[in-house]
């Protein structure tokens, strides 16, 4: 948390968020600095979401306060936020791609926050937003697709092509939830290793929400657990291991099993299969 | 250990529930009301039968009436090639233009109806308002309305009715099909800072496409036949030419026949076609690029052949390629067949501007704010409440008593024409190509035909009605019996059940659903086309409307009258929505 001076480009603070019945953040402070790939840890409703969605202002905080790139996010207006999303991009489990229209067009609108008024097919985007297109698309290895329908992509693909229309947007901060969750281990390797190559390359801010402990513990600078909308863990990457983290979750509410065994089942589901972490945490 | 303990005891818990709470305390309620309320709908058909006096000495009469029209008559004929061109070119050209109008002006309607899309509540209010008023004022009547701000015979009144009328239709099933869509793409758009045009026409559009456009295409096939009726109101094209024949009599006749021959021929020519595209359409999602290529291409796409081009396209460059070659879209066959077709539909449309003879020196300007303001206040003229609410009744009966008609026949034809009843695949489709023709029928068409040789309003009127609705109703019978799933068919007949058991004891229970709010659906279609039965000779409601919407100063009966149907049809539209919850 202290490797730079620099002033933090993201920082949540005191924030608690509320739907109707359920308690989704409860007091959820944290910052994070220029350059910091960061992963979010923690089971199935746990928050995980909900925090990457305040980040970019999809979510209001009930309680507390959002500041990104130095804007308070939940103070701007309709036509600032705009501006601030076309600086903090997106990424989603499930890719999000229109599936009807080219994979070309699908990168093209992650120019739309820069563009005026409505786009509808390749002609209505400028030249030079073209080319830049593809530039980004040769960046993630998928120029020759360019013209194909974007459902006709394996996941792996798809995923690809949202993070070229993510660069589109030339972002300053890349938030991504569970961007290799519906992906098999070969194509979310491929994924999170071009996310990282990125992020060295561009400078850029990561905040990443996984499942999977190994991806995290192999991929992050800095891990953050939550729980039941709370942080439980913030620790740079290099002080932990493995089994600390599972030790760190049991450790703090050891009552919960359930949890603890869905978050096993989870793992299993994923890379685990074979090595000796998640036998020993719950057998 | 968990799942041993917690998985399975909900299963049989659920089952022990649900058999034993859930639905007694349900069933006496709603369901019992429910087909009370259906009972009461077919009671209600049968005497508007009997009501309308289908007795055999009426019978007898009018067919003693057709046998002395035919006898006199002239034989049929046809217009002379070259004006038959003409009729049909300015025909097709008027609703190619209409439905075209009513497409564009739908998206935004239905973009404030969908609650996914619709900025503010008060927008959702306002596009249901619009989908519904436009449904219910008839396109003929709108089209005698305008007609007074223009010259006689301009083309400009029929689009203007059509594609105002149309609004409703195509922007509720528009506005269904965007709800359907996937939100994700929108949200993905939003994060990067789209606005919400951008997220409507980037996300949204391009999913809901095929949709659109099949819609329209449906939308286009109901417009040709009604286009018929317009030229009561004085728009030009075939219409205008049977109505001409058909005032002279006996030696009209002939023609009049032949032009209706032509118009029927083209209906159903036209309704083969669009249906050949929407099947299409609905089979496969067409790919980007421009609108009119997108149209067309998904209009005609073959799905094999097209993965197969771009299997290719996968291979093809393993060259290393850079980014400016990329720039250039390659020439494939896919994309030339998409640009070739969708100038086709460009040119089309030019070629419908120039057919319907559209010129806006036509317009007289100086009627046209009056016009728009003799609508209002509503009033009831020399009339009462007593009489319109009299009339209304009249048209509810008609469109009940050919709805109810057209459900017993269509229950056979359809049955007859869906795989799993049907006891030959030669039966099956022989009634499948019937039910073709008969939805091909223009039945306003029909109408006026029998109207004119039997000298009845409203019994040729729901006879007519009823034939356009077997076509209708049958096919979407016989698709709701195909849907049902096959598992369930066979298990009926492992017990070693007979053909007519299966069919009671398991098509029958799962179609019944779709059966009863596919009827109803009919009852809200024929309503609207009794209303229009009173401009060429029917009764009821339309009569009134027909004369109220010539004359400038009855204007305010027009918008009562249309206040009446509106409130009809949501009462029907209400009884439907609630059934349909009832026998979920
Ligand atoms: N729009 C919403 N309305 C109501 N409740 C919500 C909404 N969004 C999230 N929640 C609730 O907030 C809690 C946290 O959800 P969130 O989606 O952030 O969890 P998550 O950690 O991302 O879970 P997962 O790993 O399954 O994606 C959950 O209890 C969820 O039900
Ligand atoms: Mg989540």
């Amino acid at each position: 948390m202290n490797s730079t001076t620099t002033s933090p480009v993201i920082s949540v603070s005191k924030v608690t968020k509320r739907f109707s019945q359920t308690r989704a953040l409860h007091d959820v402070s944290l910052t994070v600095n220029p350059g910091e790939v960061v992963v979010l840890l923690g089971l199935s409703g746990s928050g995980k979401s909900t925090l990457l969605r305040h980040l970019n202002g999809l979510e209001r905080p009930t309680e507390g306060t959002v500041e990104v790139l130095g804007q308070t996010v939940p103070e701007l207006g309709q036509k600032e936020l705009r501006a601030l999303r076309c600086r903090v991009a997106m990424i989603f489990q499930q890719f999000e791609l229109v599936p009807s229209l080219t994979v070309l067009e699908n990168v093209l609108t992650g120019a739309l926050g820069r563009l005026r008024g409505p786009r509808l097919g390749l002609w209505s985007y400028p030249r030079a937003l073209r080319l830049d297109a593809l530039a980004k698309l040769d960046r993630v290895g998928l120029l020759e697709k360019a013209y194909q329908r974007a459902d006709e992509l394996s996941g792996g693909q798809q995923q690809r092509v949202a993070i070229a229309r993510a660069l589109m947007q030339n972002p300053h901060v890349l938030l991504a939830d569970e961007p290799v969750a519906s992906l098999d281990p070969e194509s979310s390797a491929q994924v999170m290793r071009l996310i990282r190559e990125i992020a060295a390359a561009d400078g850029l801010t990561v905040v990443c929400s996984l499942h999977q402990v190994d991806i995290a513990l192999g991929w992050a600078d800095r891990v953050i657990g939550l729980r039941s909308g709370e942080v439980v863990l913030d620790t740079r990457n290099e002080h932990l291991s493995k089994t600390q983290v599972m030790e760190i979750y049991r450790g703090l509410d050891p009552a919960d099993v359930a949890d603890l065994a869905a978050l096993d089942s989870e793992l299993a589901g994923v890379q685990l299969v074979g090595t000796a972490g998640p036998g020993s945490v719950v057998a | 250990m968990t799942i041993l303990k917690d998985a399975p005891p909900p299963a049989d818990a659920a089952s022990a529930d649900v058999a034993a709470r859930a639905p007694r305390p349900r069933f006496p309620v709603d369901k019992v009301a429910g087909l009370g309320v259906i009972g009461a709908m077919i009671v209600f058909g049968l005497h508007a039968l009997s009501s309308l006096d289908f007795s055999w000495s009426s019978i007898r009469g009018s067919i003693d009436n057709a046998t002395t029209t035919f006898s006199r008559m002239d034989p049929i004929s046809f217009p002379a090639f070259g004006d038959l061109v003409y009729l049909i070119g300015m025909t097709v050209g008027i609703v190619v233009l209409g439905t075209l109008l009513a497409a564009l002006l739908s998206i935004p309607v239905a973009w404030c109806m969908a609650v996914d899309t619709s900025p503010a509540p008060w927008l959702r209010w306002l596009g249901r308002t619009i989908s519904v008023v436009t449904r219910a004022v008839p396109d003929v009547v709108l089209a005698m309305a305008f007609a007074m701000a223009f010259a006689l015979g301009s083309p400009i009144p029929g689009i203007l009715a059509l594609g105002i009328h149309s609004v409703g239709m195509i922007s509720k099933l528009f506005a269904d099909a965007i709800e359907q869509s996937d939100d994700g793409p929108r949200r993905a758009v939003r994060a990067a800072g789209g606005s919400r045009a951008q997220e409507f026409w980037s996300a949204t559009f391009p999913q809901v496409l095929p949709a659109w456009i099949a819609t329209v295409l449906h939308r286009f096939d109901i417009n040709l036949r009604v286009s018929a009726i317009l030229g009561y109101a004085g728009v030009g094209g075939l219409g205008y030419a049977m109505r001409i024949a058909f005032q002279q009599f006996p030696e009209g006749y002939g023609r009049g026949l032949g032009i209706a021959i032509v118009i029927f021929v083209l209906c159903v020519v036209l309704e083969v076609v669009s249906s050949t595209i929407r099947r299409h359409l609905l089979g496969t999602d067409p790919a980007g690029r421009g609108i009119g290529g997108r149209i067309v291409r998904a209009a005609t796409r073959d799905r094999s052949r097209e993965a197969s081009v771009h299997e290719s396209a996968i291979t093809e460059p393993a060259r290393a390629v850079t980014v400016d070659q990329m720039l250039k879209r390659p020439w494939t066959t896919t994309r030339v067949r998409n640009v070739t077709w969708g100038w086709g539909a460009v040119a089309l449309v030019g070629a419908s501007w120039w057919w319907a003879d559209v010129d806006f020196s036509q317009i007289h300007w100086e009627y046209v704010l009056p016009m728009v303001q003799s609508f209002w206040p509503p009033s009831f003229g020399s009339y009462d409440f007593a009489v319109f609410a009299q009339a209304m009744l009249v048209t509810i009966q008609v469109a009940f008593a050919a709805a109810l008609l057209s459900l017993v026949l269509s229950l056979i034809f359809g049955a007859l024409a869906a795989r799993n009843v049907a006891p030959s695949p030669g039966v099956r489709n022989f009634f499948r190509v019937t039910l073709v023709v008969f939805r091909g029928v223009p039945e306003l068409v029909l109408a006026i035909f029998l109207i004119m040789i039997t000298g009845l309003g409203n019994q040729a009127g729901v006879v007519a009605l009823a034939f356009g609705g077997i076509g209708l109703l049958g096919k979407l019978i016989a698709d709701s019996f195909e849907e049902v799933p096959r598992g369930v068919e066979r298990a009926v007949t492992t017990t070693g059940a007979t053909r007519n058991q299966r069919f009671f004891a398991s098509t029958w229970p799962v179609g019944f659903r779709a059966l009863v709010s596919n009827s109803l659906y009919l009852v809200d279609t024929n309503i609207r086309a009794a209303t229009i039965l009173g401009i060429v000779g029917g009764g009821g409601i339309g009569f009134y409307l027909t004369q109220a919407s010539t004359v400038m100063s009855l204007h305010g009966q027009v918008t009562t009258l249309v206040a009446m149907v509106v409130v009809t049809v949501l009462v029907v539209e209400g009884v439907s929505t609630w059934l349909r919850r009832v026998f979920r």
